[in-house]
């Protein structure tokens, strides 16, 4: 008898049947959101990869709301901020950092010119009240942030305009005040927030009353008093320090008549160079900065590296300022009251033998220049006296990243100490609401983000087109002024090119090429986003863990993880 | 008219069976919900589950192929790795008609069944596949008459270098200075003594309508060959560079590295001919050393031995290949183009057909 064998008469059957992901010996790709080197950097907590990504695709409202859901002024950081997003942007190995700052600019001054909405919804009428003293960056953060989390933010600031340092200690040069303004009182606009003005703590109510008021109290005084200079206990009679005389000269525009002369402005950091760049435009005949640090460089130690905005550092070479690095002042030479010329000495910042810095003045190394005025720019610091017993020195030091120092009570913004920037004090504020919120609803502190950033290394940049970073055009320096911006904007066609610079790193680009090249067909698209927000499910019943999705992906987002079981 | 309405029935037909979204709301949908798989918006021809190693570069070339030839399509196949992978009876990775006859006749079996077609009055193409062993080599003569008889058919060869289904043997296409385990690196030889067998100008002495080559580093731009040929009446060849990882000896994660350093130092040129005439290439907008190619791959390992003076020498003669290919085929890119063998990668959000609609 005739015996059909299967094959004679089966129909096929598909492969489909054979599961390959058996073969999946030691690893499988899985998808790995990490973080870009901006947002791990940014002091805001700022996701520029998540927004730039909505550029990308040209959605530019968009873009401005998931920047504000961290920072709801783009338009002022865009112009003050050091921005270390850029400093660590992976595109600086390809070809050049994406510049950032202007983008965020772009998108502040965009949001106020088409008076785009915040993202938030007015506070219940019951909501828990916050009451925030200062309205600098830290404090209008803050109260921005308790509105976007439900609460409701009274703020108490000692001087008749909100603002604090954003007005008090940054140039209309750099952050023009109709700019300032224009965002600053879209966030005071916001419902569920109060601004009351010329109400000093201490002097109008105490912290204890606040704490009594108000579900919780944030401090954010910044730093208003500055820290005591002298030469060897030596204090000329009619010192000027360099906050005030810039305070000074904001408000009435003036400076005193040595201003005219040979100056030395001796320190380190913004204000510092903020002073000298306004007294060699008032017409002052030299202006040298003495600083304990270096100039950047590549012998320089990063820890070294004088404390001032790259590109305001860059501005006042051009503008002709002298700067003498690794030095202090030794000795002031005074013709009765009057001070005549100062001893330069030489000095570094050495290991001591506990192991901390201290600083070296090398004998021999003496000169001396005649001046007609010193201005001491050595930092600032809170003024104690309404905090008792919440301060102890310069600063408050809470012993959290919420900035909690008791309880309902929390501590933001220069007034920290060791801050220095305006993006971390609104990441201050940002990040003490959270914990408020969670505080008040009795639930633990919130988590960081603790996700690993994604480093060149783990890009695959055959797959990036290469274009050069936007040149932006600046005020020369003959026709920089007291008013006038020096930093140009770019147009929304530059934003938008910029935008497509970004390399997305760690976060999926839909690119398709995990979808294009897997042999296996075990990459799966989607119409809807699958659950870890991407367009793409690895279908590990055929996945053979060959790796070349991992290795073609540009971005990091696909890597390998042993195989579990 | 008729013609037209006939195959718009037929593509129905194929697209309920396969479970493709449908082209217009007046066609029928599949009866029940689909799975995540046939939701893909792609003809899914070479379906997962079948039996290639880890990385394979031909599997993959394979995918892309019956991707944007199908789904109207059957398929004539050579002996090869691809055969063995694909149909471990009793199952089958293919959704389309799919025969395998003999290690030779690929070309032959696929001129009757385009016969065939055409006495039956049907539109369906029919695509010929081949590893290079059953092209260059064993179905070489067979290739040859069914170009010259020309037969509307699309010939496929997946050129991976060797005989990788039968472990790793030298063919024609193998190229100079590589192991294989019947050219040994050793004592004797540097590897395959011959050269690299150019069979694209054999092809072209055949004045097809259409030949050409592409990479699987490039697979937008073999798509596009793909479609090209598949809209020419007449004979077509496709040879498209495959890289194995297990003969090559190279991770099996560096399949699509490998193959786009082969095209970016030179070696395998991306071109097209149309009538034998030289009509398109990729340009290289940087060439790269071939070293950058050659030492990925376990099977030139000997070209980088410092303690062997003819090391220098071979490496120095793949050079000279390479130069030779970028010469004769004038690939040396002038500036930046965006579809040169650098700007054909880039990527954008959203995909390569972002944008556009």
């Amino acid at each position: 008898m005739t015996e059909l064998t299967r094959g004679t008469w089966a129909d096929a059957g598909s492969s489909l049947d054979f599961k390959t992901g058996s073969w999946r010996s030691t690893q499988r790709p899985v998808h790995v959101h990490s973080k870009a080197p901006c947002h791990a950097t940014c002091p805001a907590g700022e996701d520029q990869q998540a927004w730039f990504a909505h550029l990308q695709l040209g959605h530019v409202e968009e873009a401005w709301r998931s920047l504000v859901a961290a920072n709801p002024m783009p338009g002022v950081t865009g112009r003050v901020c050091p921005h270390p997003c850029e400093t660590a942007c992976n595109r600086t190995e390809v070809d050049g950092a994406l510049a950032i700052h202007n983008v965020e600019r772009w998108l502040g001054d965009e949001a106020v010119a088409k008076g785009w909405d915040y993202p938030v919804a007015p506070p219940a009428d019951d909501a828990p009240t916050v009451a925030i003293v200062g309205a600098g960056p830290a404090g209008l953060s803050a109260a921005y942030h308790c509105v976007r989390l439900g609460m409701k933010a009274e703020i108490f600031e000692t001087l008749p305009e909100a603002g604090g340092l954003l007005r008090m200690g940054i140039p209309p040069t750099r952050l023009p005040r109709n700019v300032l303004d224009a965002e600053l009182n879209r966030v005071l606009d916001l419902p569920g927030i109060t601004l009351n003005l010329r109400q000093r703590l201490g002097r109008d109510m105490t912290l204890e009353d606040l704490r009594e008021r108000f579900a919780a109290v944030m401090l954010s005084p910044g730093c208003e008093m500055s820290k005591p200079w002298s030469v060897h206990g030596a204090v000329p009679p009619d010192l000027h320090e360099g906050l005030h005389l810039l305070q000074e000269f904001y408000d009435h525009g003036v400076l005193p008549d040595a201003a005219k002369g040979d100056v030395i402005v001796h320190g380190g950091g913004n204000t510092a160079m903020d002073i000298c760049r306004i007294m060699m435009r008032a017409g002052a005949k030299s202006v040298t900065l003495i600083t304990a640090s270096g100039l950047p460089g590549p012998d320089t130690a990063p820890d070294d590296v004088i404390n001032v905005v790259p590109r305001e550092l860059e501005e006042a070479l051009e503008e002709g300022l002298t700067i003498i690095e690794h030095a202090t002042v030794g000795r002031l030479i005074m013709k009765g009251s009057k001070i005549k010329g100062v001893e330069i000495v030489s000095l570094k910042k050495e290991k001591g033998p506990d192991g901390r810095k201290r600083r070296v003045e090398f004998t021999g190394t003496e000169r001396v220049v005649s001046v007609d005025m010193v201005v001491p720019c050595v930092g600032e610091q809170v003024d104690p006296e309404a905090f008792e017993g919440y301060i102890d020195g310069a600063y408050f030091s809470p012993d959290n990243p919420y900035g909690r120092i008791a309880d309902r009570v929390y501590a933001l913004g220069d007034a920290r100490g060791h801050r220095g920037t305006v993006a971390a004090a609104i990441g201050d504020g940002r990040i003490a609401a959270e914990a408020v919120a969670a505080e008040l609803a009795g639930a633990d502190d919130p988590v960081a983000d603790d996700r690993p950033e994604m480093s060149y290394d783990g890009l695959n940049t055959a797959y990036y087109a290469g274009s050069s970073r936007v040149s932006v055009a600046k005020l020369p320096v003959s026709e920089r002024t007291f008013e006038a911006e020096i930093e140009g904007g770019i147009s929304r066609a530059e934003a938008l090119a910029e935008a497509q610079r970004c390399l997305s790193c760690g976060n999926c680009l839909a690119c398709d090429n995990c979808w294009t090249m897997c042999p296996d067909n075990a990459v799966i698209k989607t119409a809807e986003l699958a659950s870890d927000g991407s367009h793409y499910v690895f279908d590990y019943d055929y996945c053979k863990g060959c790796g070349l999705c991992v290795q073609e992906c540009p971005t990091g987002y696909i890597q390998s993880v042993p195989e579990t079981s | 008219m008729a013609q037209d309405s006939e195959n718009s029935k037929r593509l129905t037909e194929l697209r309920m069976k396969h479970g493709r979204p449908p082209a217009s709301p007046s066609e029928p949908r599949a009866e029940r919900a689909e799975t995540l798989r046939e939701a893909q918006p792609r003809f899914r021809g070479l379906e997962s589950g079948h039996r290639a190693c880890q990385g394979c570069g031909e599997a993959l070339a394979a995918r892309l192929v019956t991707e944007s030839a199908g789904p109207d399509v059957m398929v004539a196949n050579a002996t090869g790795c691809l055969e063995v992978f694909s149909t471990p009876w009793p199952q089958t990775a293919w959704r389309v008609p799919w025969i395998h006859s003999l290690f030779e006749n690929a070309p032959a079996v696929a001129s009757g069944m385009e016969a065939a077609m055409k006495a039956k009055g049907k539109n369906t193409k029919v695509l010929a596949f081949g590893g290079d062993g059953g092209t260059y080599d064993i179905g070489f003569q067979a290739l040859s008459g069914m170009l010259e008889r020309h037969h509307n058919v699309l010939y496929v060869t997946y050129d991976n270098e060797a005989y990788m289904n039968t472990g790793i043997q030298r063919s024609s296409s193998t190229p100079h200075a590589a192991t294989t385990t019947t050219s040994p690196a050793g004592k004797e030889r540097m590897g395959k003594r011959h050269l690299k067998k150019d069979l694209l100008s054999i092809i072209a002495a055949h004045h097809i309508p259409y030949a050409a080559s592409a990479s699987v580093a490039y697979p937008q731009d073999l798509q596009r060959k793909v479609r090209y040929a598949m809209g020419v009446e007449g004979p077509t060849f496709l040879v498209i560079h495959s890289p194995c990882p297990l003969g090559w000896r190279h991770d099996s994660a560096l399949t699509v590295e490998v193959a786009r350093r082969a095209v970016q130092c030179g070696l395998f040129p991306l071109v097209e001919l149309d009538r034998g005439a030289l009509t398109n290439i990729m340009p290289i907008r940087e060439p790269r050393p071939v070293s950058d190619y050659l030492e990925l791959q376990g099977r030139f390992a000997h070209l980088f031995n410092k303690n062997d003076y003819r090391a220098q020498e071979e490496l120095d003669h793949l050079q000279a290949l390479a130069d030779h290919n970028i010469e004769i085929y004038g690939l040396r890119g002038e500036g930046v183009d965006p579809i040169d063998s650098t700007g054909m990668s880039h990527v954008h959000r959203g995909g390569p057909l972002a944008g556009r609609n």
